[in-house]
């Protein structure tokens, strides 16, 4: 695709000089005025904006752009405004979102009105070889509207580059200036007061590595507050299932750093906020359960052989409407009285000033001491815990291990502002190829053994019971060899983990600061 | 990506009409379309407008590559791109019998396009020399316009020997009555016996009318100067027929 060169015009009524001075070596054919309105859309967590990607509908199409300079990557044609991706018309613009997009919705973050009058350039074989719009994009169809970007835009046509040369040298002879960068996204996100970006679950606050221990263990805190309370928000809209995903994890995230950034509080306020969250956090344990396997269902149905797809169909179908009533449960659970006075508390409780208590002993200590000290004593029980695994594989201790990772990636992840960004991220990337080795091992145990059990719960006849037993023992089946392969996989990729190389690292970015403090 | 060749061992069929209009519809799916025009008499060309001229000539399109790309024209239609015609592709099947691989040079040809578009179609010349060969080879299917006549009928009996003979699987042929006057009793009687003779023949054929032969002058795609005709209805139908009966199989449809 050839992409347009854009002006900036002084007037639109400068327009139809600037059009009639070309009329000496084209003829110029004027094509109907169109008004259009364009729908930009993203995912609640700004995946394609994160890519540098817009998406926008106009008219029958949806079109992907890429930022700053707004070139048109993909476009396709498309009857409605697909929301998930497995909606959008199978091409090659579905292909390239289809893994930044995952399993979230699509939102609507902006809807303009673009107006544009076109022009086409002729050669003598009455052939367009160039075209030229006037384009100018509104907040809205009211004729008092702030107009967001307005541009004398040339389209070049392809095989014909000397006649947009030749134009752009005598627009530019006549004064107009090339724009060199397109913020009509941005201006438009800014006329409905949204801003890219400005969600992420990713910890993203600056310690100072001076400051006391509990003071930043407060700051970590309110920064997951805040990603509960906007999930917490958008839960009973039931836009995607990521919003409880995203809940959850903040959840634990809470309670993981009360567990683990040991003695900054008295240990009965911690002990009674581990326990309300842990509280909180059960409230969707099985929409959760059911969200994922109801995503899995496409998997699932290519791992059995196509026979006995169709078989599982009941499952599926039990799932969605233990699903429904999980739901109703998830969203009473956010209205309730408790769950009101718990986040109640916990806001009062990070707002309040820090009180001395005899059981807070690390409150005063800097956190970059602490910290070190944390994540370097985790990192040894994960190793630890890891070389026991290699002499004898245990399925209970392999479940340990992943905890004990998931502990280390979190305190990393809280701290990680105060020590060198590479560095950290190579070991937090080289912590992940291990989680994600013991998280399948883990999911593929609890997805057997949930079939297995769910099996019994299944409401259809005698008849359809037997096939479609049948099919979810096929599945059992795949899914215990699949088992065995990733547990055959886990002494590389724990060995890989708990190289020297890496080894090093952790002594070199966590032991130092930690003997000069506490160790 | 899909490659499809419109193509006939005999002339005036309406071949050109054929490859223009449907490359026309394709483009409008939004589908990434190219059509090539390999006849010199470049027709295909002729009709959007675009000079007989690629660059170095044939050799330039030998060659491939970049130099085959800068010879694109982008047509006046969104999505839709055309190689054009030039006059010293007459020599073509003298250059690719002098090459080695020589069957296979188009394929070799086409192969860096298909990255970038959805269809690839061919407005071919007539042939059944070395030429036609290079287009069996490079395509996925290939749609022969047919006049319910019987030399018509018995030209494309030839070309289906003519494949077996060099080993070409003829179910990637499909055919389609064309320049159809349905007031003769001769046609409808032919067209009902071709289809039972031959597979592959699609339920779809375009009338012999004159709102195709109007292309020449209004030098644009059936659909886009008369859009509500009989004519375009029949494109858009057969366009239809193709992707349903040939292009299923592929993906992006």
């Amino acid at each position: 695709m050839q992409n347009p060169v854009k002006f900036n015009l002084p007037s639109e009524s400068d327009l139809e000089r600037f059009i009639g001075e070309l009329g000496d070596q084209y003829a110029i054919k004027k094509e109907p005025n169109k008004t259009e309105t364009i729908r930009i859309y993203d995912t609640f967590d700004w995946r394609l904006f994160n890519k540098s990607l817009v998406l926008y509908e106009c008219g029958d199409n949806l079109c992907l752009l890429k930022l700053p300079k707004s070139e048109m990557i993909h476009s396709v044609k498309i009857t409605s405004p697909p929301v998930f991706i497995w909606e959008f018309p199978d091409s090659r613009l579905k292909e390239q979102l289809t893994l930044i997009i995952g399993v979230r919705a699509l939102l609507k973050l902006v809807e303009v009105q673009s107006r544009s009058r076109s022009y086409c350039l002729l050669n003598e074989e009455g052939k367009t070889v160039v075209r030229l719009a006037y384009e100018e994009i509104r907040s809205s169809r009211k004729k008092d509207a702030p107009t967001i970007a307005a541009h004398l835009c040339l389209r070049p046509v392809k095989g014909y580059p000397k006649h947009s040369q030749k134009i752009t040298h005598r627009f530019e002879g006549a004064g107009l200036t090339i724009s060199k960068e397109d913020d009509t996204y941005f201006k438009g996100l800014e006329a409905v007061g949204k801003k890219p970006g400005s969600y992420s679950t990713k910890i993203n606050i600056q310690l100072d590595p001076d400051m006391r221990s509990d003071d930043a263990t407060k700051v970590i805190l309110r920064f997951l507050l805040q990603i509960i309370r906007i999930n917490e928000a958008n839960i009973e809209k039931e836009l995607d299932t990521e919003f409880v995903h995203d809940f959850r994890v903040a959840i634990r995230r809470t309670r993981s750093a009360l567990g683990q950034i040991k003695c900054v509080f008295p240990s009965k306020t911690t002990d009674r906020f581990k326990k309300n969250f842990s509280f909180v956090g059960r409230l969707s344990n099985e929409l959760r359960d059911l969200d994922v396997y109801l995503l899995k269902e496409d998997t699932y149905k290519a791992k059995l052989p196509p026979v006995l797809s169709d078989d599982i169909n009941p499952l599926f179908d039990y799932l969605l409407e233990k699903r429904s009533k999980a739901f109703q449960k998830v969203v009473r659970g956010l209205k309730s009285k408790q769950y009101a006075k718990i986040l109640k508390d916990w806001e009062a409780f990070l707002d309040e000033p820090q009180q001395d208590s005899s059981t807070a002993s690390n409150a005063e200590l800097p956190v970059i001491d602490l910290a070190s000290k944390r994540i370097y004593k985790k990192y040894r029980s994960v190793v630890k815990a890891g070389n026991l695994i290699l002499e004898n594989t245990d399925d209970k201790m392999l479940h340990v291990l992943r905890i004990h990772c998931k502990k280390l990636r979190y305190l990393m992840e809280f701290f990680s502002s105060l020590f060198p960004r590479k560095k950290i991220n190579i070991l937090i990337d080289q912590l992940k190829k291990l989680q994600d080795n013991l998280g399948d091992f883990n999911d593929l145990c609890v997805q057997e053994e949930y079939l297995l059990n769910i099996a019994k719960e299944l409401p259809v006849t005698q008849g359809q019971l037997k096939k479609t037993l049948v099919a979810i023992g096929g599945l059992v089946g795949t899914l215990g060899r699949e088992r065995q392969v990733v547990k055959d996989a886990f002494a590389k990729t724990f060995t890989d983990f708990a190289s020297p190389a890496n080894n090093d690292l952790f002594q070199e970015l966590f032991i130092s600061q930690a003997q000069q403090g506490v160790l | 990506m899909t490659t499809l060749a419109i193509y006939s061992n005999k002339g005036g069929v309406g071949k050109t009409a054929t490859a223009v209009n449907l490359s026309y519809l394709a483009a409008q799916t939004g589908a990434k379309t190219l059509l090539c025009d390999l006849d010199p008499q470049s027709s295909a060309t002729y009709y959007f407008r675009v000079k007989p001229k690629l660059r170095s000539g044939v050799k330039g399109l030998i060659k491939g590559g970049k130099k085959a790309y800068r010879s694109v024209k982008g047509t006046d239609y969104e999505n839709l791109d055309l190689l054009p015609a030039d006059f010293s592709l007459r020599n073509l099947d003298v250059i690719f019998n002098k090459l080695k691989r020589s069957k296979k040079r188009l394929k070799e040809i086409l192969d860096p396009f298909k990255d970038e578009y959805d269809y690839i179609i061919l407005d071919c010349p007539v042939t059944i020399s070395i030429l036609a060969e290079n287009i069996f080879n490079a395509v996925d299917y290939t749609l022969v316009p047919l006049i319910p006549t019987t030399l018509s009928v018995r030209t494309y009996r030839q070309l289906l020997s003519f494949c077996k003979k060099i080993d070409y699987d003829i179910g990637r042929i499909f055919a389609f009555f064309s320049m159809v006057d349905q007031r003769k009793k001769m046609h409808k009687e032919l067209m009902i016996a071709t289809s039972k003779s031959f597979n592959h023949v699609l339920k779809s054929f375009i009338p012999y009318l004159a709102q195709i032969e109007k292309m020449g002058i209004h030098r644009e795609p059936v659909p886009v100067f008369s859009p509500k005709s009989i004519a375009s209805k029949a494109y858009e139908n057969l366009w239809d027929k193709v992707k349903k009966n040939i292009l299923s199989a592929d993906r992006y449809m």
